[in-house]
């Protein structure tokens, strides 16, 4: 007998769901490779190829979800996975007080395959683990440079979504990242410099545009500049962030808040709930008039771009924060009609076939203004360049936070000197946002990747992109990241 | 109802994982074949704004081999246990090893060793299912929305099957069981927060932790702004945790060997109170012991720090080769307790305090400076002013700057080690303490 097709799996638990007399149902079978090699100190210390296959059945029940999965793809299997599903459903509907409706979506038919120029599974391992010993060779060689670390990644996801309304999604996806870190030693202290490719929905050109030989040279001298640098005084400075550190600053300080689950209390036991309560969408100053801050799942490279989302709802543009003010929420199917909305923006996502979709910061991007980076350097007497990401940490209602960096540069009187260490900022997020008063242009906007952002119980990690120009901030207050402060 | 999942899965048995790893040891072609199991079954049912919002279940069997040809070592999993996928990871972990440079660092399968053989698995655990779990999201709603306050948590139950087993007669299995129980309540713009992880569903303690966190959420209300700045502290046992996991995370040997540790120097010294002592004890009945670790060596009780002087680190097996360490200590199960005599509750420690700050949780802690590993992040869910041995007022949420190495340099007092867990560390035994200064670095608007 020949293996049933996927198709034929999710026909089989559909018509389980219909039978049961769900009003909603859907099926995720999904196949993903993960291919990761990890270099450290000179050495290739791991490579790995993870095949992770198995489906995910979602039966919403008079108003109430119920979700099952399993890695036994078989005849025997989807239906007895579909039952439980159904059966965990009924559970969750005697106890339900508020039925969940969902917002109306069309029903598709596609099929969605990432772009790529270079298959990076079909790159031979022995040229990518050449790659990773010479970066860390160049790291090395570097004087002063104690431990290096270089390694590639690269997944694909095949995906079928099927649901009751007779939708149906085939998924072919792509994505890809590389990245080195020197450590450097100096008088007992020691401190790390990175470069990194953005995670982006690309093929191995990804890697091959990146000089990563060049890239190593450079972070290794900057690790030993750095590790020799004096200590920030702490006072209050001018910021000017570069992209790869305002993509943390983003999804921190604006991503997680503006999901709406959190801030109808779904996440109230784990990653919180959110200062942009349901009352703020059209009144409330978030930031300055210079911050426009975008999303947009539909732009081609980016993680979130998945020409659908898992509830089967088309990938869309729309505005977070519009001239300052904040305007709109990341949604599904559940949680738009909450807030009066007739349509989901299509930003449900399951971490891969074994987790349920909730809600996922879309890639929120900040829009590019007018002046360049040098121009917005320029302008400042006294200020700190910050590159990188660095130490992270926000208070639950996405208020206070704190941010470090990878890489600090002193600005005194419109020029970038030397480098600095320790520089840690803190502040209040709408207060921080306010504070902000350029963004360079376009030529300068670059975009980074998230992979590992976590939320929900059981933890998943979701996958989206921001994209941002350079952006400077007024009178940022900035400690002393060690204990003499 | 019908409960599905007291069927369901038939997870990997014993005897089905010597029989996978038997055949993949048989056709494997390399020098050293090692084969790992971890065959996970798992519900949880979610709640927020008193009602389920989620309720799912889910198994994922993952069977990974790693060969090696000499120092040539690769990688392969699979979730599909066919004996076609099976041959398949098999090749592939050997095509990977076969073009992989050699690995200086390589070390075969430890030897074979009689594991410990600990009751990992309660039975109660692994049968509870979507019922059994909708009675304690119940019970928690239900004692909230009595109080006319808001509940969101979760009530999580698992049962794993793990294996090892390696060409060279190594060979271990075992059943683990987890369930957990965390609740935040809301009152207003007040939370209150508690939470269990237990190895058995029966000793989640639901009804007394729910009580707790509605009588944090109450008294949370009208939070006063007080300056940051130093204050003596009350760290209740998962905020002690929150700090101390950063401390164990650290202790890697070898980052100590290259001089990019927190500890450099340290082996053999005093680095916190004398009367402070970190143990591993695996048979401990409220900690999550295993038999033996994923690379195959068995998890036994250890000594870490002995009255305040760092005693072991955290080897991989090569560094331990290279430093002369023979018996690799695990530390998946830690105890911290103090010497001498133990306030009796949280709350004669309050009784005790002239003034100080009492923290019930900290959230989303993170190095700041990871040499001398000062940690930044918030309080959460109750946070409190203590005025002359009295709980007076709850305050708004502060960040904090500081180093577990020196604020458990001197402990005032403390309570007999309590189970602790929070959102971002493991389960520990830890005592809550009173100690003498603690940096507050900012304020929130909560």
């Amino acid at each position: 007998m020949n293996t049933p097709t996927w198709d034929e799996f999710a026909e089989l638990a559909l018509k389980r769901i219909a039978a049961s007399g769900a009003e909603y149902g859907d099926i995720r079978i999904q196949d993903s490779t993960t291919e990761h090699l990890e270099g450290e100190d000179r050495r290739i210390a791991s490579i790995r190829d993870l095949h992770d296959r198995g489906f995910g059945v979602r039966v919403l029940y008079h108003g109430a979800w119920g979700f099952a999965a399993s890695s036994i793809l078989s005849l025997e299997e989807v239906p007895r996975v579909a039952d439980l599903a159904v059966e965990i459903a009924k559970s969750s509907a005697s106890v339900a007080i508020e039925k969940v409706r969902l917002a109306a979506e069309p029903v598709y038919r596609d099929r969605v395959v990432t772009p790529y120029r270079i298959d990076p599974f079909s790159v031979p391992l022995e040229k990518k683990a050449d790659l990773l010993l010479q970066t860390m060779d160049t790291l090395q060689r570097q004087s002063g440079i104690a431990r290096s670390s270089a390694g590639l990644w690269a997944r694909r996801d095949k995906k079928l979504f099927v649901s009751s309304e007779g939708s149906h999604l085939e998924f072919d996806l792509l994505a890809g990242q590389g990245e080195c870190t020197a450590t450097a030693l100096h008088e007992g202290r020691f401190a790390s410099r990175s470069f990194n490719t953005p995670h982006l929905r690309k093929g191995y050109e990804l890697i091959e545009e990146a000089d990563f030989l060049r890239e190593a040279s450079r972070v290794a001298g900057q690790a030993v500049e750095k590790v020799r640098a004096p200590a920030v005084d702490a006072g209050h400075y001018d910021l000017v962030l570069d992209p790869e550190h305002l993509s943390l600053t983003i999804h921190e300080s604006c991503g997680h808040p503006s999901e709406l689950d959190r801030a109808i209390g779904y996440e109230a036991n784990y990653a919180g709930t959110s200062f942009l309560t349901t009352d703020k969408p059209g009144n409330f100053r978030y930031g300055s008039p210079a911050v426009n801050l975008v999303a947009d799942n539909t732009e081609s490279g980016t993680l979130a771009a998945t020409g659908y989302d898992d509830d089967g709802v088309l990938c869309q543009q729309w505005d977070i924060v519009r001239n300052g003010i904040f305007v709109g929420y990341c949604t599904n199917r559940e949680v738009a009609p909450k807030i009066g909305e007739s349509r989901s923006r299509g930003s449900n996502r399951a971490d891969g076939w074994a987790n349920i979709p909730i809600v996922r910061i879309a890639n929120i991007g900040l829009e590019a203004g007018e002046a360049t980076r040098d121009q917005l350097i320029e302008d400042v007497q006294r200020g700190i360049y910050i590159e990188g990401h660095g130490s992270y940490s926000i208070d639950q209602r996405r208020y206070n936070f704190q941010f470090g960096g990878d890489a600090f540069w002193l600005i005194e009187n419109g020029r970038r000197t030397h480098m600095l260490r320790d520089v840690i900022y803190h502040g209040i997020t709408p207060e921080f946002w306010n504070s902000c008063d350029g963004v360079a242009d376009r030529t300068s906007r670059r975009r980074y990747g998230f992979i590992t952002c976590g939320k929900g119980q059981p933890g998943q990690s979701g996958w989206m992109t921001h994209a941002a120009s350079p952006a400077r901030f007024r009178r940022v207050q900035v400690i002393r990241g060690e204990g003499s402060s | 109802m019908t409960v599905l999942s007291d069927k369901w899965p038939k997870m990997t048995g014993h005897d089905e994982f010597r029989f996978l790893s038997d055949m993949i040891m048989t056709r494997s072609s390399a020098d050293h074949t090692i084969v790992s199991l971890r065959d996970h079954h798992a519900g949880t049912t979610r709640f927020a704004n008193n009602q389920v919002i989620q309720n799912v279940d889910a198994r994922r069997g993952m069977l990974t081999v790693t060969v090696a040809f000499g120092g040539r070592h690769g990688t392969a999993s699979t979730t599909d246990f066919s004996a076609g996928a099976i041959q398949d990871a098999l090749a592939r972990a050997e095509r990977i090893a076969r073009v992989s440079p050699a690995d200086p660092e390589y070390l075969p399968p430890p030897a074979p060793c009689r594991f410990p053989n600990r009751e990992a698995a309660k039975s109660e655990t692994v049968a509870a299912g979507p019922v059994r779990r909708l009675e304690y999201a119940n019970e928690a709603i239900g004692q909230c929305r009595m109080e006319n306050l808001m509940a969101a948590g979760v009530v999580s139950s698992s049962g794993t099957a793990v294996g090892i087993a390696a060409e060279n007669g190594l060979f271990g299995y075992e059943r683990r069981a987890d369930a957990r129980f965390s609740l935040t309540v809301q009152a207003g713009d007040a939370t209150g927060w508690s939470a269990a992880a237990h190895r058995s569903i029966d000793h989640l303690k639901v009804q007394e932790r729910t009580l707790a966190a509605i009588t944090k959420a109450k008294r949370g209300r009208d939070a006063c702004e007080l300056p940051a700045g130093r204050y003596p502290v009350i760290l209740e046992p998962a905020a002690v945790a929150g700090l101390w996991a950063w401390l164990l995370w650290s202790l890697d040997a070898k980052s100590y060997v290259k001089g990019t540790s927190p500890f450099a120097g340290n082996l053999g010294h005093t680095i916190v109170d004398e009367r402070l002592t970190l143990r591993n004890i695996p048979d401990h009945a409220d900690l999550l012991g295993e038999g033996f670790t994923h690379e195959g060596l068995p998890s036994t009780d250890s000594v870490w720090i002995d009255r305040g002087v760092l005693k072991q680190l955290a080897y991989d097996r090569y560094t331990a080769k290279t430093d002369g360490v023979e018996t690799i200590p695990t530390l998946e199960a830690p105890a911290l307790s103090v010497e001498g005599p133990a306030a009796h509750s949280i709350q004669d420690l309050i009784k005790g305090v002239e003034r100080a700050i009492l923290v019930t949780n900290f959230w989303y802690i993170r190095p700041v400076n990871p040499r001398e590993l000062i940690l930044t992040g918030m309080t959460r869910d109750g946070t409190f002013l203590v005025e002359k041995g009295e709980v007076v007022s709850a305050v708004k949420n502060f960040r904090f700057h500081e180093s577990p190495l020196q604020v458990f340099r001197h402990i005032d007092r403390w309570t007999s080690p309590m189970e602790a867990v929070n959102s971002e560390t493991g389960k520990m035994l830890v005592p809550a303490m009173a100690l003498p200064e603690f940096r507050f670095s900012s304020v929130t608007r909560f």
